[in-house]
């Protein structure tokens, strides 16, 4: 072998991606050589050092949690693309406004079917939990699940200051499993809500938070538990407020996720200021 | 798409995630932007996902990933021509870099970095293609769309450049 052909097979060889046969004639070669032997050193050193210190990005949890929504919302869009001509439409057109566009009808359909369900179960409430749920799927969007976002209930709590009339209770719950990503301002029923996001592995967790209201005394008897598609909402109450609880996590994931959230507010509500 | 095949997908695509976000931020180079990439990517890969048999998964959303960042490139001309400033720019910067103070701040592994940053983006890919995801001449040929000679002399070309970059910064440093 000359010194060209092994120069030129080097990479291959560092890669290997040369047959057994040639790989034999390379590496009798390099024995023999000194400047293919360093030429391959360099090579190797490279390849080696890239492997190690080069920077591996897993993806993020929410974009995981964004995946995983948008599956879910496909999955919906393509059972009723035969009595809507929207989706389709929209997938021809950018990327990014498709994406976009086919979230809104997205949103809106599960918004419907959302409502469709709680409309047989009961009409009290039957907006919000629309509601809610397509501000869920929308905070799942690109740039919209938090407006301050911050791990730390000290500049979570104080961000809602003036921004909506109530002081949501925004614990940690880190210690169970549920870090705290941060809060935003969301619109649900046509009044502002604040909105105290947390996750769970790779599912958001969004509690949106509202005055318990004149109709929230008609709504006692409405369902506090509703599922759709693969969302779970979930409502409580606490100190004159009420709060929606929706996610993709897992039911029993969910209600120790409630239980922790109701004792940690109680727990705050109760220590003197 | 039926339930069955979703659960499917789920199973023999998802579990490449991090290797797809790993590709998109080295070729776009922006965080949300290498976000909204995978995503949309994702999304096309299971309107897709009838047509796909059984192949390399891997490999198959690695092709959409990376033929949506360069999709992504061509779409933002404005960005492109300000990318390719700075490129310029910052292959500029860590030129002086190298004689200067921070080059002796800056850890091997920054330097590494922008190495690769700075990289055009057909070299970018083969390295990260090879270094970071570990595919073969074959596949990364597949998911290139380009000869395997191709593969292996754009790989020469960009290990030279960065041994180029390491050989610099480390006659530097000492």
């Amino acid at each position: 072998m000359t010194c060209q052909q092994c120069t030129d097979s080097l990479h291959a060889f560092v890669d290997d991606e040369l047959l057994p046969e040639e790989m034999d004639e390379v590496r009798a070669h390099l024995d023999s050589c000194a400047s293919c032997a360093r030429a391959h050193a360099t090579i190797q050193n490279t390849s080696r050092q890239l492997r190690a210190e080069l920077m591996r990005y897993p993806a993020p949890d929410v974009l995981k949690a964004r995946i995983r929504a948008s599956l879910a919302a496909e999955d919906v869009a393509d059972e009723v693309q035969p009595t809507t001509s929207t989706p389709t439409r929209a997938r021809r057109l950018s990327p990014s406004w498709s994406r976009f566009a086919a979230a809104v009808v997205v949103a809106a359909v599960i918004g419907s079917a959302a409502t469709a369900t709680v409309v047989r179960r009961d009409d009290a409430s039957r907006a919000l939990a629309g509601d809610v749920l397509a501000s869920h799927i929308r905070s799942l969007m690109p740039g919209h699940l938090t407006d301050v976002a911050s791990t730390n209930e000290h500049n979570v709590k104080p961000w809602f200051n003036g921004r909506v009339n109530l002081s949501p209770p925004v614990p940690r719950l880190d210690s169970a499993g549920f870090p705290l990503i941060g809060g935003r301002l969301d619109y649900v029923d046509g009044h502002p809500a604040a909105v105290v996001v947390y996750m769970r592995g790779q599912h958001v967790i969004n509690v949106f938070w509202s005055p318990a209201s004149e109709r929230a005394s008609a709504a006692t008897s409405a369902p506090s538990e509703i599922d759709d598609n693969g969302y779970h909402l979930v409502r409580g109450r606490h100190d004159g407020l009420e709060y929606w609880i929706v996610s993709d996590l897992n039911r029993p994931d969910l209600a120790t996720f409630q239980r922790r959230l109701d004792a940690e507010a109680s727990r705050g509500s109760a220590e003197p200021r | 798409m039926s339930r069955p095949n979703a659960r499917r997908f789920e199973e023999v695509v998802l579990p490449h995630l991090d290797e797809a976000y790993t590709l998109a931020r080295y070729l776009v180079r922006d965080e949300h932007d290498a976000q909204d990439i995978v995503q949309d990517a994702t999304l096309r890969a299971l309107r897709h996902f009838e047509g796909f048999r059984d192949g390399d998964a891997r490999a198959w959303l690695l092709t959409i990933v990376r033929n949506c960042c360069f999709t992504h490139r061509k779409r933002h001309r404005v960005d492109r021509s300000s990318v390719s400033l700075t490129d310029d720019v910052v292959a500029g910067i860590v030129g002086s870099r190298a004689t200067d103070q921070l080059a002796i701040e800056s850890s091997e592994r920054e330097r590494l970095h922008a190495a690769v940053m700075t990289l055009p983006p057909e070299l970018r890919e083969v390295i990260v293609l090879r270094e970071l995801n570990d595919l073969s001449y074959r596949e990364i040929s597949d998911v290139v769309g380009i000869p395997m000679g191709t593969v292996m002399s754009r790989l020469s070309r960009a290990r030279e450049r960065l041994a180029g970059a390491l050989g610099a910064g480390a006659k530097e440093a000492s």
